[in-house]
């Protein structure tokens, strides 16, 4: 009997964890996906609508995507990498510009605007606010937050 | 687009998600949203204002 409970205690406690952790991918590939799947309707809402919304606009203000491959050779190409990490957080909206290949020229026509490095700032904070989202919707999951 | 409307949108929109995020009832995050905006704001113009009597 004790076995059984003490087995049935880790089989809830594995299925919450991936449960929790199938809510974290989630966030992250769509933006306000993890809180939608939840039932938290308003608050993914809000969070699909701002991350996607700075995505947008950090491109119309100019700014690029950055990623691994490019011009850049040797240990330069590591310097790409933060960035990179942190574009890579809007999820799908990165995979579909790297898909694409649209986003990520920083030719001159963009670089001359005036808004060219908040276009990146937006873009980079964009990534790095879903993370944050992700996480948020992994705690809700696991039961850590209300 | 001016640069203090730059500003302002970017600090809305981030101040949304930490608001969002950080707190557990809705009244939290509320305050803690409007507190993050207000620290964006202030300590922006408060920068910018000492970046204009540099000589740079």
């Amino acid at each position: 009997m004790a076995f059984k409970e003490t087995r049935g205690i880790t089989e809830t406690h594995l299925t919450t964890t991936a449960h929790a952790w199938w809510m974290g991918i989630a966030g992250w590939l769509v933006p306000g996906a993890g809180h939608f799947l939840q039932g938290r309707w308003a608050r993914g809402l809000v969070i699909g609508g701002v991350i996607c919304g700075m995505f947008a606009i950090g491109l119309l203000f100019g700014g690029h995507l950055f990623g691994i491959g490019g011009q850049e050779e040797g240990t330069n190409s590591l310097l790409q990498l933060p960035p990179m990490i942190a574009n890579l957080g809007t999820g799908i909206l990165y995979l579909i510009c790297w898909v694409s290949n649209s986003g990520f020229s920083d030719a001159a026509e963009y670089a001359r605007k005036a808004t060219f490095e908040y276009g990146n700032t937006f873009l980079l904070v964009a990534g790095l606010l879903n993370y944050l989202a992700m996480l948020d919707a992994f705690d809700i999951a696991a039961g850590r937050k209300p | 687009m001016t640069h203090l409307l730059v500003m302002i949108l970017f600090a809305v929109m981030v101040s949304l998600i930490f608001g969002l995020v950080a707190r557990d009832t809705s009244r939290e995050r509320l305050f803690y949203g409007l507190k993050v905006f207000a620290e964006f704001m202030g300590i922006g113009l408060a920068l910018a204002w000492l970046l204009y009597f540099l000589p740079l």
